[in-house]
């Protein structure tokens, strides 16, 4: 009985070494990895560690020739997690050991029982394999332990001479080892249990990690993919995965990074990771564990990251740039991490359509908008009622002529701004604009129209000239203190029909603001109808006259129009 | 009766303007102006005691105008728009009034009615904007100087004169608004420089002289030396 404590005692130091064993880095218990040729050279480097150390920490009886031990805890477990293969490997190892560096008269039976129950323990692997629930219970182990160790006593019998000291030593090991020795498998598989578990909620808890981020990203990625929605990204991404390092990068620069390397993984240095490249121009997930691949940084010799995994983010299957996760050297690269930085990739590139999405629609809102806000602007609309109500009082003729432009500009804004107009058409909806100006400004601006014959009926899209007659008026007229003159032209001009909208305030300042946006549109509308050689450009002197010209295509010479 | 200036760069919109307060038979129309330097002479020489005030007007706005003014110059002010976009910010700045373009007669009416509670001398206090360019005439021409480009600007018998590198120009805005709404600083009972602009300064018995980086001079006078000194932090 007493030998039975010291055993228990023995087993309880290898149950804490096991312990710590399975909560260091080092540890790997997972299932999926076992079947593979590295997780099997670990498992018979682990549990013959185990076993020879059963040998150690056993207690020698009957004066050294046989050893009370937990050899066969290591074979057991091995056998039931790798197959009858490794647990016979495991316990011939052990075996070996026995006898070679212990020795003793029960030391070669020993050595055969202790293999002889690693493939036992592999048959019950092979019996329940498909079902790894029952598989890995303390139950199992305990009961394959317990029977190993009744067969263990049996072969000790057959092969130890002579049968006095055969029975002598079964006696003496024998309850000992086949009461302690299936507790301490038992007890092996609950730690297996527990350790894996934790992983699950470790697993469980990547998930909730997942959606932590993409809570975290959504309003950022709608700013587009820019150095500074790029280092936040870094950060968060960082911040809630653990690893090592976190870079963002467009088809070209690094544009955020966070974490290790930042010294020489700067945002604006040129991508020179092959891995990188890959990703983008494949468009697929690259992945160096560090261990067969490893990433090697091209940029320090002294960077300490090892190991990554590179997501491209993508819209429609264009490659915008990627995310990276990187561990340093010493550091595994949790499959899960990897799992998440793909899982983040896929997420992240969603996110990105949506801001794409949303920015298109919000420009096509804009420029409805715009065409929307030409075709009724209220500051001209009730200049002009006053200015008529004003010449009501002396002149009402005249303010009825106005009234008929009025009517007719407005009636000509109705069009849809899809319409395909004429230069004429044109001509006679900026002519009531003009109308009206002329005499809001009486006095002040002047307004001249000249066209040359032949060009009327040049095809151009509706509202091509009122909204760059508007700006003449808007912007530049509204700059200048003095009298102004606005001219109209409509003529051929290397080859092209050209019309020129020329006003004397040489106001024109080259921006994206409101007259950048209202030009733009304008532009984009006359290239769709004809092609890119045609469109609007602007030439100003400073203070003395801007012109705009659209360049459209001519009538052939002749032809009457 | 109660003398008014009408300020809009549209012909017809003061002319309709001037009918609807003569028709009131309050309003004493004494000046019509078509842009903001004009109004700013105008306001200085006749002393409305009201000026109706477009907004939106070329170069200067009706706003930027009131910031160019005094406050002891400055008359009741209704500020005059086509659209409503500009009432609300109008109405911020203390305005009197705002009436919108057409103007009907029964809402010029109620405008009246509250230019009649108005008790004679309140104090108006009207917030208001930086002065960021200077209208200035150069020959029969007004030109708009940058207060970047300004040097300094001295005052004379002849008026108010703001000095460049390129030359001087006379204004109609005063030193005292300059210094309190442009940013300019007081060196001199006659004088006020840009810091921006000061490319040294000697020191000696308590009086300064600076020399501006196109190289011209200006004095710094016992009374000014402290905040110059202050304000080019030595």
């Amino acid at each position: 009985m007493k030998l039975a404590f010291e055993l228990i005692e023995a087993l309880a130091v290898f149950v804490v070494i096991f312990y710590l064993y399975c909560r260091s880095p080092a540890f790997r218990p997972l299932k999926p990895d076992w079947p593979r040729p590295r997780g099997k050279v670990r498992l018979y480097l682990v549990f013959s560690g185990i076993a020879i150390l059963g040998n150690y920490l056993g207690v020698p009886v009957v004066e050294g020739q046989a050893i009370v031990n937990a050899r066969a805890v290591g074979a057991t477990l091995a056998g039931l997690l790798g197959g009858p293969v490794l647990g016979a490997l495991v316990g011939v190892t052990a075996g070996i050991h026995r006898v070679t560096a212990l020795g003793g008269s029960a030391a070669l039976a020993g050595a055969v029982a202790t293999s002889v129950e690693g493939v036992l323990a592999g048959l019950v692997h092979l019996a329940l394999k498909r079902r790894p629930e029952r598989l890995m219970t303390p139950g199992v182990a305990f009961v394959t332990t317990l029977v190993g160790e009744i067969v263990h006593m049996g072969i000790v019998l057959l092969l130890t001479h002579p049968w006095p000291q055969a029975v002598a030593v079964v006696k003496a090991i024998g309850p000992p080892m086949v009461i302690a020795n299936p507790f301490g498998s038992a007890l092996f598989m609950l730690v297996l249990l527990e350790r894996q578990r934790d992983l699950d909620r470790v697993a469980a808890a990547s998930s909730a990690r997942a959606l932590r981020v993409a809570e975290r990203t959504l309003g950022l990625m709608a700013r587009g993919l820019g150095t500074e929605v790029a280092a936040e990204l870094a950060a968060i991404v960082m911040e809630e995965t653990g690893v090592g390092a976190v870079g963002v990068t467009d088809t070209e620069h690094v544009l955020g990074w966070a974490g290790m390397g930042g010294d020489h993984h700067r945002p604006g240095g040129r991508i020179a990771s092959p891995y990188t490249r890959q990703s983008i121009h494949e468009n697929v997930v690259v992945f160096a564990d560090g261990v067969r691949q490893r990433y090697d940084c091209t940029v320090s010799p002294t960077c300490p990251l090892d190991s990554v995994v590179i997501v491209p983010l993508q819209v429609d299957g264009i490659v915008l740039g990627t995310v990276q996760l990187f561990e340093p050297r010493g550091r595994r690269f949790l499959n899960m991490n990897k799992s998440l930085g793909e899982g983040l990739g896929a997420l992240l590139s969603s996110q990105l359509l949506i801001a794409r999405y949303q920015e298109q629609k919000s420009l096509l809102v804009m420029s409805e908008l715009k065409l929307a806000q030409a075709q009724v602007n209220p500051h001209f609309l009730f200049n002009a009622l006053n200015t008529i109500i004003a010449i009501l009082r002396r002149d009402a003729d005249r303010a009825r002529d106005l009234l008929i432009h009025l009517s007719q500009f407005f009636r000509k804004n109705l069009k849809r701004s899809s319409d395909v107009s004429t230069i004429e058409e044109e001509l006679q909806h900026v002519g009531a604009y003009l109308e009206i100006e002329k005499a809001r400004f009486e006095g002040r601006i002047t307004v001249e129209t000249e066209v040359e014959p032949g060009l009327l009926q040049v095809r151009l899209p509706a509202f091509t000239l009122q909204p760059l007659v508007e700006n003449a008026f808007k912007h530049g007229f509204s700059e200048t203190l003095g009298p102004g003159r606005a001219t109209i032209r409509v003529r051929r001009r290397d080859g092209a029909a050209v019309v020129e909208i020329e006003d004397s305030a040489g106001a024109w300042v080259e921006s994206a603001g409101k007259t950048g946006l209202g030009m733009q549109i304008v532009d984009k509308r006359v290239k769709n109808l004809h092609g890119e050689a045609f469109g609007v450009s602007v030439s100003c002197v400073p203070n003395e006259l801007t012109r705009v010209t659209v360049r459209l295509p001519a009538p052939a010479e002749g032809v009457a129009a | 009766m109660m003398r008014a200036l009408i300020v809009d760069d549209e012909l017809h919109a003061r002319e309709e303007l001037e009918a609807l307060l003569g028709e009131t038979g309050e309003l004493e129309v004494v000046g019509r102006c078509a842009n903001a330097v004009e109004a700013l002479q105008a306001i200085r020489r006749d002393k409305p005691d009201i000026v109706f005030l477009d907004v939106q007007m070329p170069a200067i706005s009706g706003l930027e105008l009131l910031s160019m003014l005094d406050d002891d110059e400055l008359p009741a002010v209704v500020f005059v728009t086509a659209h409503d976009e500009f009432a609300v910010r109008a109405f911020e700045e203390r305005a009197l009034d705002y009436l919108l373009k057409p103007v009907a007669r029964e809402r010029l009416a109620k405008t009246l009615e509250r230019l009649r509670k108005l008790p004679p001398a309140a104090p108006r206090g009207y917030p208001r904007a930086e002065v960021r360019r200077i209208p200035c005439l150069a020959g029969r021409a007004i030109k708009l100087v940058d207060l970047a480009e300004v040097e300094f600007v001295r005052s004379s018998e002849a008026g108010v004169y703001v000095v460049t590198a390129k030359g001087e120009l006379f204004t109609e805005l005063t030193l005292k608004v300059l210094e309190e709404r442009a940013g300019l600083v007081r060196c001199h009972k006659q004088f006020l420089v840009n810091v921006d602009q000061v490319d040294q300064i000697r020191i000696e018995e308590g009086l300064g002289a600076i020399k501006t980086r196109s190289g011209k001079d200006v004095p710094v006078s016992r009374r000014h030396l402290a905040a110059v000194r202050e304000r080019l932090q030595i």
